[in-house]
């Protein structure tokens, strides 16, 4: 079906050639720079008028270079647009020629120098990859992404609440989503801002040149030498929320005379910030490039970058532990060692990417990328480990007061005395008590010191994710007729992902000793079961005695592999434009464990069960299927397609209206498929591919220095799947909940518009986000234990969608409700309240007032935040955590309801100059983020998937959440130079 | 001046990057040790307990030190977030509520514990025929009443009020054969209660104590939740151990048990509140899945002479599923048992702190090597 219509696509391109043969001689070309540093701007659009009605759009390429051609003599209007620039508009007359422009300049709107670069501190738990605390809004092509993508970073606004993994991020025309988890993938290049200035972002459904995309928009990250900034730059920016300082220097070359161009780039990050305490950056970043041309049609080019380095993360912790702490940014991963602040949780990275690209450019007409690119090296994850030891978190539940005495008293914790010791070691002033609200460092190495054979009971391990990605992309451009562009390319995709943890840090032991403590607690007479390595302890009698480097716990491989293929035309004719694209892929992707671990030995290689001691150690699921942990697991295998549209008008006086519509088959990731990677192989049931529907409509100005764009959109998306695993001390033991069959629907509208005012220079602008993105479905939901093959549940999450609310008859004496029944005795049930999906505001507005003069510019905005809702776990949404619900409906709105952030505002200003000096230049932005220091601002967090069982056991409650904030007041100040 | 303003700028910047703070980012073995701490005792374990009256918790409001030495250890986990200290007179449960204490308080090791803001109170106290003294032990209050003391649990509390001292040699057990306490003796009136003692020859007595749960999700308490495997009920004639030849039972090994249908003749409550079902009326499909999931709790009862003594056993510790060797259970050879001697309604209950405890009377010989 897919191979028919792109046959039709070419046939009726080819049916355009004729007309292409008479098109007139006119047109227009030139260059797009930016007027403060004259760089160019690659992805520039440039768009010809003639009498308000638009007569086709080019986008500039990599060196800013933009061709119209085929237009008929006399007078004509170019709009040059490009995100973070304030666009331009130039009247011209072609005469019988293409007419040389020479340059076309952009003043920059923003502070574009102070952007965010990545740089990140907060860190879920068991987000071991690290990716998924990436920027999740770009800037594209218009005011309203121009504005959203600048200045939501700041509450994690997400592009229509959808999550970053459906963002595709192409280094160079490859994608480098990450293979297992399908999180975009900034952290790779974070702090090499100068490299990866040069892109080409769009929208939602909006079609580009490097693949067919999805429904979040599509970046193009060029990075080849040549489209980096010509000239010697160097910056220095210090800020209060992120980082101390960023040091970067870069020098291009720009293309030479002989047709080669090089491009060098180093940058550090040091330091913490006034926010966050035991956070801190140490790292580095680099990029190397060469590029030739060959003739005028081929060039090949070579670069190299990576970003090594360490940095300290933040973690989440409860409200409770705020308010002791009376601080909403405290950190609980880090304490004293001897006086010095240390951090357990730390991320160190060096992942370098080497990129061979070969582009073939035989005519304006034709080019051609191919692309090959190399991802490699180590990413760790630092955490504190101990065996048959106390907790060591400082926020561990059971060393806060809440665990001691809650006001209600129905949970037996009715011990005030012993809350208020706990409530002293939290808020007492003294540093003597730094212990009791930090890791006690001085404390686990006193444990392992005291320990005469030298064992460990203490230690820091490195969970790592550590890739070996390779990948080959071919791209086309095919521009057949004025008529009709066709893009096309094929992706292949090599990923080897290797899990494993090692011994970072033994504490001042000698040994850590490689056996599953989870296990032992419920396997502790059976020696073999709770081995990590069981062939280590069968060949050697013991098991293994981990030193500093070696690798333990667990350790597997992850083996992706995906192709893709596709396809988009692209239509202009008169004012019509419109585009049609179709992808198909094919995924597979399997676990390849290298230990064989006691509790999931798997059978021998004669295929005949395990038996030592008598215990048959080969364990069987529900279906009579061997669980193993080690070996290859079966290969899920998925093909996927997607198909894509859009036809748009433009009316005379700068007006465009256009509409997308898309449909989109998506293979899970392998972090979605496997309950337990960690330890066995098994796959979740029911996985399948995801599916989305998606379309909007739009509406865009650009006239006069009028700029606004309305977008209505809606999408479905279903028969998703995720696996969430933590660890529960109920089962002591690590539980995973494997949820199938999520569906969500967004839906919503957005704004965006920047109005001159009287005085040159001065302008408003403003952006409305206002959607509605919520779960619509009841996901079934399989939970099970690190420790066994047993399913412990298997049900619908009943409530995963909605809260019930029922009818109140009236109040007791002790002012609880009384709950109206029906004649049957049913409690009824009035309506429900949605849950929605977390993780972004789904009211965002901004407020701006920007004034631009002589390379000075001012900002003031003032954003409002609201309906941001908390991340749900699907424990407290199921009949089981509902218990005694059937009796007290109150039970299921006090279970199920979904926690919804107060909303925000917040105020912000940025300046910013430049100055030319003897051909150099020297410039600086100021930023001033959060002016009324509202520390109050909660930017993310989680449900605990832990229950708390009633006194009487007839009932459950939930635990405390953990948040995140957004720092008070903070700055960035930047100072750039350039020679 | 152009380079002075460019330098000043540049400074400007960097003036807030030099407060860097020191950190540690690599192993470092440098660390502040604590150092062993040693102090006076005020009081003896056997005065401490003599202040306890029968029914009256409380908590002590005066700086009153005891000191000992650590006896038990939680390692092997038959002992659970409490330790043991003895001194010349009696020992004691202190209860801290934490897991993995051998890290911190090694057997041994000289522990002071200053009592103030702690509570002394009686776990195991019985009126009536069948009831007797307790255990009294250094815990927290509990304001609940369900127990006299509760875990102190607090770390503030923990280390300000217990002093880690040095490390000594492990007390030397006394020998027990024929001189044993009374059902209401406690500490205050034994000087071995509460104390590491080594019994001797001790008789396999054919009996065990065996409590399930139906629902793990329900009231412990509830009696129709409860099925006690002790006595008579669900025995097979005069067979009063219900085919149990282990120490205690592991989870796996408990419901390896239950599904090979021993005990689906037991009955459900206790005494006159059996509810007229058995266990085998929970059977599922070749499962038990609430009793499964449910806590439980197996012991075996031996003999020294005339004195009864149920040797405690946790389901979690490594040694739970220990056989009990066949001629022991035969009766044909006796044990030697080390642990801590302690009593509970009056009954006596030895708790071992590891598989070595357990040595075969007439050898000397370890049980299990």
């Amino acid at each position: 079906m897919a191979k028919r219509i792109i046959l039709s696509i070419i046939a009726f391109a080819a049916a355009l050639f004729p007309l292409a043969a008479q098109q007139p001689p006119g047109g227009a070309k030139g260059t797009v720079l930016d007027r403060s540093d004259r760089s160019p701007i690659a992805g520039a659009r440039v768009e010809i008028f003639k009498e308000g009605r638009s007569g086709g759009a080019v986008a500039a390429n990599e060196e800013g270079l933009f061709l119209l051609e085929g237009y008929d003599d006399g007078d004509w209007a170019i709009l040059v647009t490009a995100p973070g620039y304030l666009p331009a508009q130039l009247n011209i007359t072609i005469a019988g020629s293409v007419r040389d422009l020479f340059t076309v300049g952009l003043t920059p709107s923003k502070a574009a120098e102070a952007s965010a670069d990545g740089s990140d501190f907060t860190e879920f738990d068991l987000a071991d990859t690290g990716y998924s605390d990436a920027p999740t809004v770009l800037f594209a092509n218009d005011v309203y992404s121009s504005i959203v993508g600048f200045d939501f970073g700041n509450v994690r606004f997400k592009n229509r609440g959808y999550n970053s993994e459906t963002q595709d991020v192409l280094l160079s025309g490859v994608k480098l989503n990450d293979a297992i988890t399908g999180y975009s993938p900034w952290s790779l290049w974070s702090g090499l801002n100068e490299i990866t200035r040069s892109k080409v972002t769009t929208n939602s459904m909006e079609a580009s040149d490097f693949m067919l995309g999805g429904y979040n928009g599509v970046t193009n990250i060029f990075a080849n030498p040549s489209s980096v900034r010509k000239g010697l730059r160097v910056s220095a920016l210090t800020n209060s929320a992120m980082y101390r300082l960023r040091l970067m220097l870069t020098y291009a070359s720009g293309k030479l005379d002989n047709g080669w161009s090089y491009a060098l780039s180093a940058s550090a990050r040091f330091g913490g910030n006034d926010w966050v305490q035991g956070v801190f950056y140490r790292s580095l970043a680099y990029y190397a490039g060469v590029e030739k041309t060959f003739g005028d049609a081929h060039t090949l080019s070579l670069f190299t970058l990576a970003t090594p380095g360490i940095r300290g993360t933040q973690n989440a912790s409860t409200q409770e532990v705020y308010d002791l702490m009376g601080d909403n940014m405290y950190n609980s991963n880090w304490g004293y060692q001897n006086g010095k602040r240390r951090n357990s949780r730390m991320r160190k990275t060096f992942e370098p990417i080497t990129v061979l690209k070969y582009e073939y450019t035989p005519s304006d007409r034709f080019s051609s990328r191919t692309t090959l690119l190399w991802r490699t090296g180590l990413n760790g994850y630092t955490a504190l480990d101990w065996y048959d030891a106390q907790d060591p978190r400082p926020d561990y539940y059971r060393n806060l007061p809440s665990f001691a005495y809650m006001e209600e008293e129905d949970i037996d914790r009715s011990n005030p005395d012993k809350a208020e010791w706990m409530r002293y070691a939290w808020t007492a002033s003294s540093s003597e008590f730094d212990k009791y609200r930090h890791v006690d460092w001085d404390h686990l190495y006193d444990v392992n010191a005291s320990n005469p054979d030298g064992r460990s009971k203490y230690a820091q391990e490195e969970r790592h994710v550590d890739q070996n990605d390779i990948n080959l992309a071919e791209n086309i451009k095919w521009r057949a007729s004025d008529l009709f562009t066709l893009t096309a390319g094929v992706s292949l995709k090599w990923n080897r992902t290797e899990n494993y943890k090692k011994m970072c840090d033994l504490l001042g032991g000698k040994y850590f000793l490689n056996i599953d403590s989870f296990a032992e607690r419920d396997f502790a007479v059976s020696e073999a079961k709770v081995q990590n390595d069981l062939d280590y302890w069968m060949a050697h009698g013991e098991a293994e005695k981990i030193k500093t480097g070696g690798k333990y716990g667990y350790d597997y491989i992850a083996q992706v592999r995906r192709a893709n293929l596709w396809a988009n035309g692209n239509f202009t004719a008169g004012n019509f434009f419109a585009y049609v694209g179709l992808s198909a892929g094919y995924d597979a992707f399997w676990r390849e464990g290298l230990l064989r671990k006691g509790l999931f030995a798997g059978t021998d290689e004669n295929g005949r069960d395990i038996i030592i001691d008598g215990v048959n150690l080969t364990t069987r699921d529900s279906k009579g299927r061997v669980v193993s942990s080690k070996g290859k697991s079966e290969v899920c295998r998925f093909f996927s397609y997607s198909a894509k549209a859009r036809a748009g008008y433009t009316f005379v006086g700068g007006h465009r209206i256009w509409a997308d519509a898309g449909f989109f088959n998506d293979a899970p990731t392998f972090n979605e498929a496997f309950i337990s990677p960690r330890t066995r192989n098994t796959v979740m049931e029911g996985i399948t591919t995801k599916k989305t529907v998606s379309a909007d409509v739009n509406y865009q100005l650009s006239h006069n220095g009028y700029n606004a764009r309305v977008s209505l959109y809606y999408t479905r998306i279903w028969d998703q799947s995720d696996v969430m695993s933590f660890y529960d001390d109920s089962q002591h033991s690590f539980t995973n909940f494997a949820m199938t069959g999520i569906s969500q629907r967004h839906m919503g509208l957005e704004l965006g518009l920047t109005v001159p005012l009287p005085l040159p220079g001065l302008s408003i602008s403003g952006v409305l986000s206002l959607g509605e993105h919520i779960y619509n479905s009841k996901p079934h939901m399989v939970q099970t234990v690190d420790n066994s093959a047993e399913i412990v549940r298997d049900e619908d999450v009943t409530w995963w969608d909605r809260t019930p609310i029922f009818k109140i008859a009236g109040y007791s004496q002790d002012g609880k409700p009384i709950y109206d029944q029906d004649i049957d005795g049913n409690f009824i049930i009035t309506g429900y309240k949605k849950h929605y999906v977390p993780g972004s505001p789904q009211l965002a507005a901004e407020l701006a007032i920007n004034y631009n003069i002589k390379y000075w510019f001012f900002e003031i905005n003032g954003q409002y935040f609201a309906r941001s809702f908390l991340d749900m776990n699907p424990l407290y949404r199921t009949d089981y955590a509902c218990k005694g619900g059937d009796s007290n409906p109150g039970i299921i709105e006090e279970m199920t309801a979904q926690e919804e952030f107060a909303p925000a505002f917040i105020l912000n200003a940025s300046v910013g100059k430049s100055w030319f000096v003897k051909g150099n230049q020297l410039g600086f932005s100021l930023s001033l983020n959060n002016m009324t220091n509202n520390k109050n601002v909660k930017t993310g967090g989680y449900e605990q998937t832990r229950l708390i069982a009633s006194s009487g056991k007839d009932r459950y409650y939930r635990f405390d959440p953990k948040y995140f904030y957004m720092p008070g007041f903070n700055y960035m100040l930047n100072l750039y130079f350039r020679f | 001046m152009k380079k002075f303003v460019y330098s000043l700028a540049l400074a400007c910047l960097l003036l807030p990057a030099c407060d860097i703070e020191p950190l540690y980012i690599e192993s470092d073995l440098n660390w502040k040790k604590t150092e062993p701490q040693t102090l006076q005792p005020t009081h003896t374990i056997r005065e401490l307990a003599a202040m306890y009256q029968t029914g009256k918790p409380f908590v002590v409001n005066t700086d009153l030190i005891i000191g000992g030495q650590v006896i038990s250890t939680d390692q092997p986990g038959n002992f659970y977030k409490s330790l043991y200290l003895q001194d010349a007179t009696a020992g004691i449960e202190l209860k801290i509520g934490r897991n993995g204490l051998y890290n911190d308080y090694k057997q041994g090791q000289w522990v002071y514990v200053n009592c103030r803001d702690l509570s002394i109170g009686m776990y195991g106290f019985k009126t009536g025929n069948y009831g007797g003294s307790g255990m009294v032990q250094i815990g927290f209050s509990d304001p609940t009443g369900e127990y006299e003391t509760s875990y102190i649990e607090s770390p503030l509390l923990v280390d300000t009020r217990i002093a880690r001292g040095p490390q000594d040699e492990v007390p030397e057990p006394i020998i027990l054969a024929r001189q044993f306490p009374s059902s209401s003796d406690s500490q205050a009136t034994s000087s071995i209660l509460g104390k590491l003692v080594t019994i001797k020859n001790m008789y396999y007595a054919r009996e065990n104590f065996a409590l399930l749960y139906l629902d793990s999700t329900k009231d412990k308490k509830l009696y129709t939740n409860r099925v006690f495997l002790s006595d008579t009920n669900g025995a097979v004639g005069d067979d009063k151990t219900h085919g149990i030849t282990t120490w205690a039972m592991s989870k796996s090994k408990m419901t390896e048990y239950l599904c090979a249908g021993l005990w689906d003749a037991c009955k459900i409550g206790s005494g006159s509140t059996f509810t007229g079902q058995t266990l085998a009326d929970f059977r599922g499909d070749g499962s038990y899945p609430g009793v499964e999931k449910a806590a439980y709790s197996i012991s075996q009862y031996f003999r020294a002479g005339q004195q009864e003594i149920q040797v405690r056993t946790s389901g979690f510790c490594k040694f739970a599923d220990l056989e009990i060797p066949e001629d022991v259970l035969s009766g044909r050879r006796a044990l030697d048992m080390t642990g801590i001697l302690t009593i509970y309604q009056g009954s006596l209950q030895l708790i071992v702190n590891s598989q070595d405890d357990w040595r075969y009377a007439d050898t000397g010989e370890k049980v299990y090597p």
